[in-house]
């Protein structure tokens, strides 16, 4: 398993508030259209820390990718595969 | 105080209750969706439906619930109550050790009890972080008795592995797609409420919502008395705010303002009442409001059924506590602080430090998570304990910790760290002013006990830990109820050390007081364990002169440690061990060999969990004197070989290793292998060389070899009393062995007298395995019975030797015998020699007529019309013993632990 931070995407449904974002204070939010998109910096832990908030606030998650060091395109292939 | 105008109802979701019905007619059901599905408020309305027919036995699972014991003593308990067995037990108590696999099978044995079946519910099963506890509940859910069900809800899919179930058609699964309401329910749960929307106002909602269960309960809190529901539809679904949190600000914007604050401020804890949210808030009258909140359905729902103590749902309590954070941030440590202060009253130390952590006060956690971490672990909150230790920020020294550390290595095996961290905690202590120094001290030096013990390492430490017998006094009642918790599990810890290394009469003493002190402050767990432990004091110890029922006494001992133990639903728990096995093992050298067989398994059953050399190599001894005594000395060897390996993993000098090693060696000769005996035995040194244990070795293997008279030279010293020995069966064993060196030499009268001497020393125990190991049939049979004050005796031994025990069979069912007068046991005792009954009156020095009307008064009172039945029914009874009385028939039953004790 990588131990360094990756940059990592999270696409949620919806417009997240000042309340529900603050639950995600290490992540920068956007939105796109219907949806919020948290961008940040994430190890392992981090990143199933953000997953289970989603799922104590009841969030609808719809997408998640590591991006590739340059910060913006995902990796080639499908991210989601294992 | 009124919080709405109207309440909305919870709707009744028919269609969807009948689906849960067919759904629990499998043996399984997972209710697996996101928060704020409708999970819980389905099973409550299936279970609260008309007609429901089931029993049902209902566990929460406690927010973030670490400890898999606190866990499964909510399911057993849940069980006990569903199947109305709770008045025949103690309820279910935490113990410091925890054997899971027994937990699952006293829950079984629970369910499989409930007559007509029951439905056990595990509700927020996601709730649950122990990482071995999914297996466990696979044992439990792929094992159901007949006619039992289980419901379990979880946010999501839980690692249990059911697959067998779902391929037998047993696993039905309800998802978060089968949980969304319909239209048409939507439009229901409005008109309860009491809500005017237009047909088209209801769609968009349900639109908006997409028919999920909190959003539309959230929605009609905030429609409920709206005076324009249309335009709030309509705004709601304009937003492109997520449905939970527009609908929570705009229902909190709705509640007076002090009702705000209550939401808000005592969002932070996980089960709230009036007296703590009266703290938080600064205000009375909480309560009402909180009885008012649940009335509205809003989210808010009593735990108890006096509606005292109450608990937020858990996404409402989230999103809450979100608001606490974003809008009064300045505050929250003060509320952690005052809340801890509550709990730290109130005796609830996990949820004090977890507060108390929580408020950032970190030196504060620490000290009370020391100063507790006894108390903790003897409520079985040890998991609960690491939890909070892990909590502490890494890098941060709290040196108060390293005594937390050293009792989580210690319970774990972690031998050499636990020794690293208590060193820490020793030089630390020396540094704190001295009220808190004595009591940082007790815990230190139990600790090294306890440590020291698990490395057969105890002399010296015993030395230097004998203040831990002496009070802690401290100024306030709490320091001393603190101070209470310390000192039992130091006397225990003190005394179980003492009675390992023979230092008999301190150690009598010291796990006397303890239990005498664990039962006056409610800590049977230790009372147990102080009660284990001196019955195994007691095994060779107490009989190093042949007192009057030594083994009756010890036996006795163990007997009520265990019976205490079962009340508590610790019969299979390592706490018991030491009862269980010095039962088996003084069972097994009274020749009581089936018996002390099965109190050996059900020892073996309580020590699945514990690895710990110490206790393993008892284990093996016992089995090891148990085929010696059946004459299987191939198996018997084994035994003794792997206690001897586990004496040497031990430190220091073991009290009972000359036993073991002298067992081995003797076993080793009677297999004909004298000559790597002798090669053992000449590698000991001469301290253990010169013990009683290995004198009689060694003279087995010179008999093994035909020399007699270098066995005689061998016993001389045992025989004479000079060489030390553990207990009066090493002697016993002696004199048999001299017996067979005699009979060797051809001098049958020294034969015969060395075992009248061996018969004489076993008569007050009625010991029998040291004749058995000997194999001195031969030499008992050659002894002429009117030559023997012991006849009973011997022919009892005989039984035994011959593979028939009347004393281990169950008593006939014949009513029991009135009790014998002291003359007539004398008479009895010599009914089953050939003496006639002149004869008896002669050995006894009184007139015939004496023992005739004797004889006529035992008949009666047994029952029996002649002298061979009266023998056999004294057997039964176990009369022939000099000065042994009948066992109460009350005794534990060895292959049922699990079982409370019965009446």
């Amino acid at each position: 398993m990588d131990p360094a931070p990756a940059p990592y995407m999270i696409r949620i449904s919806g417009h997240l508030g000042p309340t529900v974002l603050s639950a995600f204070p290490a992540l920068a939010p956007q939105h796109h259209g219907a949806h919020t998109v948290l961008t940040g910096l994430l190890d392992q832990a981090a990143l199933y820390g953000v997953l289970a908030e989603i799922e104590a606030l009841g969030l609808d998650l719809l997408d998640i990718q590591k991006l590739t060091p340059d910060g913006k395109s995902p990796e080639p292939g499908d991210s989601r595969s294992q | 105080m009124t919080v709405a105008p109207a309440a909305p109802r919870l709707i009744d979701r028919g269609d969807l209750v009948a689906a849960l019905d067919r759904a629990a007619a499998s043996k399984v059901t997972v209710i697996s969706a996101p928060a704020g599905s409708g999970k819980t408020s389905l099973l409550r309305a299936w279970a609260g439906r008309p007609g429901q027919p089931r029993r049902l036995a209902l566990v929460q699972v406690q927010r973030g619930q670490h400890d898999a014991q606190q866990f499964w003593l909510a399911v057993l308990g849940a069980v006990r109550h569903a199947s109305a067995t709770a008045g025949r037990a103690e309820p279910p108590a935490a113990a410091p050790d925890f054997n899971a696999p027994a937990m699952v099978d006293r829950v079984l044995s629970g369910l499989a009890d409930a007559h007509g079946g029951v439905t056990l519910v595990i509700d927020d099963l996601h709730e649950l972080h122990s990482p071995e506890a999914p297996a466990q509940l696979t044992r439990l859910l792929t094992n159901l008795p007949p006619n039992v069900h289980a419901i379990l809800t979880t946010r999501h899919d839980m690692r249990l592995r059911l697959h067998q179930l779902r391929l037998a058609g047993e696993l039905a699964e309800i998802r978060a797609a089968d949980l969304r309401f319909t239209e048409r329910e939507t439009r229901e749960l409005l008109d309860a409420s009491g809500i005017a929307l237009s047909d088209s106002g209801a769609a968009l909602l349900h639109q908006r919502t997409e028919g999920w269960a909190a959003g539309l309960r959230l929605a009609a809190l905030s429609l409920v008395g709206h005076p324009d529901p249309e335009r709030f539809v309509a705004e709601f679904s304009g937003s492109d705010r997520t449905v939970a949190e527009y609908l929570i600000a705009e229902m909190l914007e709705r509640q007076p303002p002090d009702v705000q604050d209550l939401l808000l401020r005592t969002s932070l804890l996980d089960q709230v009442n009036g007296e703590l949210a009266d703290l938080l808030t600064g205000r009375p009258g909480s309560e009402q409001i909180l009885l008012a909140l649940e009335d509205a359905n809003a989210f808010v729902e009593s735990l108890n059924p006096e509606r005292t103590w109450f608990r937020y749902h858990h996404l409402f309590a989230d999103l809450l506590r979100l608001e606490l954070r974003r809008t009064l941030p300045a505050e929250i440590p003060a509320l952690h602080r005052r809340a801890a202060g509550w709990f730290t009253q109130h005796g609830q130390v996990a949820e004090a430090i977890r507060h108390t952590q929580a408020a950032g006060d970190w030196p504060e956690a620490a000290r009370l998570l020391a100063d507790y971490s006894f108390s903790l672990t003897l409520d079985g909150q040890a998991q609960t304990m690491q939890a909070l230790l892990r909590a502490f920020p890494a890098g941060a020294d709290h040196p108060e910790l390293a005594v937390v550390r050293a009792m989580g290595d210690l319970a774990q095996g972690r031998l050499d760290e636990a020794a690293a961290h208590l060193a820490v905690a020793e030089t630390y202590a020396g540094t704190t002013p001295p009220g808190r120094q004595r009591r940082l001290q007790v815990a230190v030096a139990s600790l090294k006990l306890s440590l020291a013990r698990r490395r057969g390492h105890l002399a010296g430490v015993i030395e230097q830990a004998r203040f831990l017998a002496s009070p802690v006094t401290g100024p306030s009642e709490e320091d001393i109820a603190l101070g209470s918790d310390l000192r039992a599990v130091a006397l225990m810890n003190l005394g179980t050390a003492e009675a390992w290394s023979l230092g008999l009469p301190d150690a009598e003493r010291h796990l006397r007081e303890g239990a005498v002190l664990a039962r006056e402050i409610g800590r049977p767990y230790l009372e147990v364990g102080c009660l284990a432990q001196l019955g195994f004091a007691s095994i060779f110890h107490g009989a190093a002169m042949p007192k009057i029922q030594a083994f009756a006494t010890t036996q006795q001992r163990c007997r009520e440690a265990i019976a205490l133990a079962e009340r508590y639903g610790w019969g299979a728990e390592p706490v018991i061990a030491p009862a269980l096995m010095t039962l088996a093992g003084t069972m097994v050298l009274l020749g009581e060999f089936d018996e002390g067989e099965r109190w050996l398994r059900r020892t073996e059953r309580a020590l699945q969990t514990d690895t710990g050399p110490d206790i393993r190599l008892l284990l093996h001894q016992t089995a090891g004197m148990l085929h010696a005594g059946r004459g299987r000395h191939p198996e018997a060897l084994e035994e003794f070989g792997a206690a001897e390996d586990l004496a040497s993993q031990l430190e220091g000098s073991q009290a009972l290793a000359s036993q073991v090693t002298g067992w081995l060696l003797a076993t080793q000769a009677r297999l004909g292998r004298p000559g790597e005996a002798r090669a053992a035995l000449a590698a000991l040194d001469d301290e253990r060389a010169s013990s009683g244990e290995i004198r009689n070795a060694r003279a087995v293997i010179c008999l093994a070899e035909g020399d007699p008279a270098g066995a005689l030279g061998a016993l001389h010293d045992v025989l004479d009393g000079t060489a030390p020995v553990l207990g009066y069966v090493t002697v016993v064993e002696a004199h048999l062995l001299a017996g067979l060196a005699h009979r060797e030499l051809g001098d049958q009268r020294a034969a015969n007298q060395a075992a009248e001497r061996a018969l004489a020393l076993a008569e007050s125990d009625r010991v029998v395995l040291p004749f058995a190991m000997t194999g001195s049939a031969g030499l008992l049979e050659a002894l002429p019975r009117h030559q023997t004050a012991h006849a009973a005796l011997l022919a009892d031994i005989l039984d035994v030797l011959h593979g028939s025990s009347p004393a281990a069979k169950e008593p006939s069912s014949s009513p029991p015998a009135e009790e014998l007068s002291p003359g007539e046991l004398k008479v009895l005792r010599y009914l089953p020699t050939n003496l006639s009954r002149p004869e008896i009156a002669g050995e006894l020095s009184v007139s015939l007529n004496t023992v005739s009307t004797h004889l006529r008064s035992i008949y009666a009172k047994l029952q029996v019309r002649d002298r061979s039945s009266a023998v056999r029914r004294a057997r039964e009874l176990r009369l022939l013993a000099a000065g042994r009385t009948r066992w109460p028939r009350r005794s534990p039953d060895p292959g049922d632990p699990g079982s409370p004790a019965r009446p």
